[in-house]
């Protein structure tokens, strides 16, 4: 047992995490969260590791014979799996933002603000009037 | 034991994958209301078993292992699904929300080959599966499952604002999906297991581990993210805004609290053994519910933009919740459960009329609509009555849920979290009421603080009749409100009892009765405030708006729909569950 695979997970979550917090390109920023998910790839087969151990495939080694951990292996594919699904989903999405935008920069795209909430103020504001009611308040 | 037989167990997770699977295959085939009406009835049946389900399971949980692979000396290899009453009945409350949710969106969604239904009916065998999975690694699975059928369902519209929401979500909840895969990693490390009852054994024999109690927090962290409790909330706020109305009903009303009803069993059935935990759960979960319910109350009430409005409700009543499990006790989960029913059917009516506004008045601008929903009353009254019954109006289920959400916290003595729900449900339904008297009655000229809030241009189409909009509306309102008293005192302890795995121990602790009357008087004075804020004296409001603007604008910035600060609140967030667990 050896600390060096979840010093090395605990890093690679850190700096995921910087890097997304400080991304300013959302394909820097899928790049990222992958980097976040390696981090479990790392802890997961450093916590299914055994010293000394082969591969758990029998085939031609008696039972009993010390193997790594084979569900810690099952849970990082199914990990990779997940991680696929969700970067096919998010490049779609960013894809769907360049297109519209014109831009990758996480800065420019807000849900409900940015240019898009100027106009819908002046629209509803020509709809209702409320607009004179508030400047004059 | 009763003779059920338990092979049944998988079929409300199992019939919803089949459906949408052959509906996949044969979209393109099928003429255009079919997609309804297989969604409709596949829900009605997922709700109808589930329901069969639960009642067969008051004596104990139905255990079915797949493939026959039941635990043998102790050793658990295989993956079962364990049915306890209050996992049936929530499961069925699902089916029966999704159910009246297809029917709302009769034809919304008729130029999609029934792509809307495919990743809908995936959602519910989810949400199914999560309810009913005993393997921590399969409540991760499900955990997953659920994730990505909502991000594709938040981004539907395409739009930017649909597109941004969609990412911050998606990012934030992937985060969640990798805490929980590591928090998982670590638990099986220290037990050698991944079922539910195996890992309690063992964390009950291991006495004080930093292994175990750094599990419970990047698993309660991730269980968190998805319950949208403080700091963790700021997803939440955008995914609901962006996403179609009918999908934000199931958001609101079932996905969030899923989150929570998954920590309740998480930390009561898996992690229950570890004094650490045990002791750090109370001060975590109340601090942290507590503030989420005071948050999500203020922050609702300086909406102006109806469905982040009710998403910030949300967000308040899922800290109600929280406080709940945090009193860790049959009283508290036994109100927990009942909220959760109660909440999901009044959100969900509400997320409704919110759809009907968008449909037939082509905007849900709190502001720009004031007056204009005279043409369609009926759905004013029905948001009235939601935002009475949503702070706390002494009838129906979720106030039977209030109130013994109350008095498990009143019991343990916990003061601070019940007069912050208590506040909470008052500011969340003080702006319903405002919203629905200005734009129903044409109340209150003067926009105020709300006038700086974020907006939206945003319609839906308008291609079915008003009535089969209200009706679905109506029904989980009168659902709300018709549901025998009764049937709740009696069932309710016995369910929470069997979630907990305990003996039923007679009735739940109710709060005072005069405490939801104190939310519902302090809703109106604070509604009533914002609606004729121009016709007070100027010493009444004039402090008030000195007061208030600064912080306002403050927590308005705070929620700037940047990912990076949603992540870096999230670091925020796991560290002090990571310090309160050390000191405990």
């Amino acid at each position: 047992m050896t600390v060096l695979p979840y010093a090395v997970a605990a890093w690679l979550f850190g700096a995921g995490l910087y890097g997304i917090a400080t991304s300013r390109n959302f394909i820097h920023l899928v790049g990222c969260l992958g980097i976040c998910q390696s981090a479990t790839y790392v802890l997961l087969l450093g916590l299914g590791y055994r010293w000394g151990g082969i591969a758990p495939i029998f085939y031609n080694h008696p039972p009993g014979t010390p193997a790594v951990d084979p569900v810690m292996q099952a849970l990082v594919l199914t990990d990779i799996v997940v991680g696929a699904t969700l970067t096919a989903l998010l490049l779609v999405l960013t894809i769907q933002v360049h297109k519209r935008g014109g831009s990758l920069d996480p800065e420019t795209l807000r849900p409900m603000r940015g240019t898009g909430t100027s106009v819908t103020a002046q629209g509803s504001q020509d709809r209702t009037g409320a607009g004179s009611e508030r400047s004059a308040s | 034991m009763t003779h059920f037989p338990v092979a049944l167990l998988p079929l409300p997770v199992a019939i919803p994958l089949v459906v949408c699977a052959s509906m996949l295959a044969t979209a393109h085939l099928l003429p255009g209301r079919m997609p309804d009406i297989l969604a409709t009835v596949t829900a009605l049946a997922v709700a109808l078993l589930s329901g069969v389900i639960a009642s067969q399971a008051t004596e104990g949980p139905l255990v079915y292992w797949f493939g026959g692979w039941e635990p043998r000396d102790g050793v658990h290899l295989g993956i079962g699904f364990s049915v306890d009453a209050a996992s049936g009945w929530i499961a069925a409350f699902i089916g029966l929300l999704y159910a009246v949710t297809f029917v709302f969106a009769w034809g919304f969604f008729a130029r999609t080959h029934g792509h809307f239904q495919i990743l809908m009916l995936l959602f519910l065998a989810a949400m199914v599966g999560f309810c009913f999975t005993r393997d921590m690694f399969n409540l991760f699975v499900w955990f997953e499952v659920m994730s990505v059928a909502v991000f594709a369902l938040t981004a539907y519209h395409l739009e930017e604002s649909a597109l941004a929401g969609a990412i911050n979500f998606t990012v934030v909840n992937s985060l969640a999906g990798f805490l929980m895969l590591g928090g998982i990693g670590l638990i099986y490390a220290q037990s050698g297991t991944l079922d539910f009852e195996g890992i309690a054994a063992a964390v009950a024999r291991g006495g004080r581990d930093p292994v175990v109690a750094g599990a419970f927090c990047l698993v309660a962290a991730a269980l968190m993210i998805k319950g949208a409790i403080v700091p963790f909330q700021f997803w939440l706020a955008d995914a609901h805004t962006v996403a179609p109305s009918p999908v934000s009903a199931i958001f609101s009303g079932a996905m969030v609290s899923l989150g929570l009803f998954g920590l309740a069993k998480v930390s009561a059935l898996v992690f229950g053994g570890s004094d650490q935990v045990h002791r750090a759960v109370p001060i975590l979960l109340m601090g942290l519910g507590g503030a989420t319910a005071l948050l999500g109350g203020w922050m609702a009430l300086l909406q102006r933009y109806l469905k982040r409005l009710l998403a910030f409700s949300t967000i308040s009543h899922a800290g109600i919740m929280l406080t709940a499990i945090g009193a860790l006790s049959l009283d508290g989960t036994g109100g927990m459960l009942v909220y959760i029913v109660g909440h999901g059917l009044v959100k969900g009516a509400l997320f409704m009329i919110a759809g009907i506004l968008l449909a037939t008045r082509a905007s849900v601008d709190e502001i720009a609509l004031r007056g204009l929903g005279r043409g369609i009353g009926p759905a004013g009254i029905a948001m009235a009555l939601a935002g009475l019954l949503l702070c706390g109006l002494p009838i129906g289920v979720l106030d039977q849920g209030t109130r013994l959400v109350q008095g498990a916290l009143a019991r343990g003595g916990h003061g601070v979290p019940l007069a912050a729900g208590v506040i909470g449900a008052a500011l969340t339904g003080a702006a319903v009421l405002r919203a629905a008297g200005r734009i129903f009655l044409g109340l209150g000229s003067d926009p105020g603080d709300e006038a700086g809030a974020p907006s939206a241009d945003e319609r839906e189409k308008l291609n079915r009749p008003l009535w089969l909009m209200l009706g679905p509306c109506c029904v989980l309102l009168a659902a709300d409100i018709g549901l025998p008293a009764e049937l709740i005192e009696h069932g309710a302890p016995g369910a929470a009892a069997s979630f907990l795995h305990r003996a039923a121990a007679g009735g739940l602790a109710e709060g005072p009765a005069w405490l939801p009357w104190l939310s519902v008087a302090g809703a109106i004075t604070v509604a009533a405030y914002g609606l004729f804020r121009r016709s007070l004296p100027g010493f009444v409001v004039k402090p008030v708006r000195a007061t208030q603007s600064a912080p306002t604008q403050a927590l308005e910035a705070l929620h700037s729909g940047l990912t990076g600060d949603y992540v870096a609140w999230l670091a925020v967030g796991v560290a002090a569950i990571a310090g309160v667990l050390a000191m405990a």
